[in-house]
């Protein structure tokens, strides 16, 4: 604490800071658990429904579980391609001895690339007529079989919307990771080493447990940014074809701005929130317990 | 935090390094490993890299070369038709601008605020500081869809919906955070008898911070910037609910015009116009990539 400040400075320099953010951030969220509770279009007068908006939505929406599910399934899938791709080339990249630097530099471009563009792109990548990058490849190695239009089939859109997701932020992940890795001592790899430890328990019992924490934060961004994702799925399929790639995210924005049903798009969001508040806590517990065991 | 020590135990355990030459003993035994995994790593990147040489590749192609040749192979002509169709069909020079003007206002917006809360929770000090600091987590975990639907109804009745301040209030308040939280973990590192002097010189805290606080944290800001550009300038989500008109589109609303515009999507166009508009980010981000690079670990292990 500084000596000679007053009461008056410290409100001078925090009050504009939150202010902005109780406008943007604190105040909506409040909104929307206020909104919750009522029915309303935006423009007749709103009606308090009580719980009713939660009623329906755990009881009586299918569509709902059905986006819940696929949420799981989208959440899946950028976890493996952004944790696991992470991890496995962040670990081939430090028996590198050059060219790190311009590898993490290539790998990161896409994530420096908006949505709307990677949306595009993959729309073309998955394309049959005119042919697909990924329809050409399956037909070069083979697998002319599997050739489809991956948008549109319903057993493919979910992955298919999910994979441009966490092939964009890999590299932010793997970096992360990679400089955690770095810090690990050397002493400790050598020594173990020394002692005829092999690759596999090098990285379970060195490597593993000592870039713990930063793991523990790198898992929680990607959950959580998994958890909203919402731009890809949108604008490639729009939760489409039925509601084969609909999301928790894409149903609530069009509960909101197509059927304008405010109330029940507030009940939707909230329930986003308290899903990325467990899954946070839930991440917490397994890893942090599993280091003091 | 652990970061420092890296090099110097690097250093100290493979003295050998410094040359620029690894240790013998491990040059010679892993070799079939090690060509294993270089060889994983070019195809990872060859992955990560190869579509957006392909994008930029396509926007070259002539449409009929588009519709029917081999998506893989080189284009059979070059063309910059499809960069002139790009710009005749939607206000890519107006997108680009309002992009600016939004990324802009928001991270003068962070970087002012964000200094100023790390500075009275780190700096000044203050009873809740830890309830503060706490507070600014919740933005960092909560998703930003939760704001849409009371940002939409508090715009309109405040007459802001269809502004640029539509957009910079939601993208600087959800990124006020990680500023705030890099920001207050720099000034941990200004050591206490920097103010302690400066108090003792009679300076009050808005001297402090403006001679002393604001001067040495330059480095910080950069990153802070670089690290919120990014999702600044990539923003669909705010943009396409609060913008209607096409004056205020930023890049990504105005690359959706080129879908439906013409019923059908004239790809190689389309191409053209991505290139174009993802241009001036992927310049700031090769020329500053160590910066960039340095701010996206240091925001993920101090957040």
């Amino acid at each position: 604490m500084l000596p000679n400040r007053s009461r008056l400075s410290v409100l001078v320099f925090l009050l504009p800071p939150l202010l902005l953010y109780g406008v943007a951030v604190l105040f909506p969220i409040m909104q929307s658990l206020f909104l919750s509770f009522f029915s309303w279009n935006g423009i007749s007068d709103m009606e308090f429904v009580g719980l009713a908006n939660y009623v329906r939505m755990l009881t009586g929406d299918d569509i709902f579980w059905r986006s819940f599910l696929n949420a799981l399934g989208y959440l899946a899938i950028c976890l493996v391609l952004q944790l696991g791709g992470a991890l496995f080339v962040a670990s081939l990249l430090t028996s590198l001895r050059r060219g790190a630097e311009l590898i993490k530099t290539l790998y990161l471009l896409p994530a420096v690339i908006s949505t709307v563009a990677i949306a595009f792109l993959f729309v073309r990548i998955y394309s049959i007529e005119p042919v697909g990058l990924l329809n050409q490849l399956l037909h070069w190695i083979g697998f002319g079989g599997l050739e489809k239009a991956w948008l549109s089939d319903v057993n493919t859109v979910l992955a298919a919307v999910s994979a441009p997701e966490g092939w964009r932020f890999t590299g932010l992940y793997m970096l992360i990771i990679y400089a955690a890795l770095l810090a690990v001592p050397k002493e400790l790899e050598e020594a173990a080493r020394l002692d005829g430890a092999s690759r596999w328990q090098l990285f379970t019992k060195i490597r593993f447990p000592y870039i713990r924490p930063v793991w523990i934060t790198t898992t929680i961004m990607a959950t959580t940014y998994g958890l909203r994702g919402f731009d890809i799925p949108y604008l490639m399929t729009n939760g489409g074809p039925g509601q084969s790639s609909e999301l928790l995210t894409t149903y609530m924005y069009k509960t909101a701005f197509t059927s304008t049903d405010f109330g029940y798009a507030s009940t939707i969001s909230v329930f986003i929130v308290i899903e990325c508040l467990v899954a946070v806590g839930l991440i917490l517990l397994m890893l942090k317990r599993k280091a003091d065991a | 935090m652990t970061a420092p020590a890296a090099p110097i135990a690097r250093t100290v355990t493979t003295p050998p390094s410094d040359s620029g030459r690894p240790p013998l003993r491990r040059r010679r035994k892993p070799s079939v490993h090690r060509a294993l995994s270089r060889a994983l790593i070019a195809i990872i990147v060859i992955v990560q890299v190869y579509p957006l040489a392909w994008l930029f590749l396509t926007s070259l192609r002539d449409e009929h070369d588009f519709a029917t040749g081999d998506p893989f192979a080189l284009p059979k002509s070059l063309t910059w038709e499809n960069y002139a169709r790009a710009f005749e069909t939607g206000d890519l020079g107006r997108n680009i601008l309002n992009s600016f003007i939004v990324t802009m206002g928001a991270n003068i917006l962070i970087v002012l605020l964000g200094m100023m809360a790390a500075y009275a929770i780190q700096v000044l000090g203050f009873r809740l500081s830890r309830l503060v600091r706490g507070l600014f987590l919740i933005g960092i975990i909560v998703p930003v869809q939760i704001a849409l639907v009371p940002l939409f109804i508090d715009y309109s009745t405040v007459n802001l919906l269809d502004t640029y301040q539509s957009m910079i209030i939601p993208l600087a308040g959800f990124s006020l955070p990680m500023s705030v939280y890099l920001f207050s973990s720099f000034f941990e590192y200004i050591p206490r008898e920097t103010y302690e002097a400066a108090s003792l010189d009679g300076a009050g805290p808005y001297r402090i911070f403006g001679l002393i606080t604001l001067p040495l944290s330059v480095n910080t800001v950069v990153t802070v910037v670089l690290v919120n550009s990014i999702f600044i300038w990539n923003d669909f989500i705010f943009a396409n609910t609060f913008v209607l008109s096409e004056e205020l589109k930023t890049i990504p609303l105005g690359l959706q015009n080129y879908i439906g515009a013409m019923g059908k999507v004239d790809w190689t166009a389309t191409f053209a116009a991505v290139c174009i508009t993802i241009t001036p980010l992927l310049l700031v981000f090769l020329v500053l990539n160590k910066a960039m690079i340095q701010g996206l670990e240091s925001g993920a292990t101090k957040g």
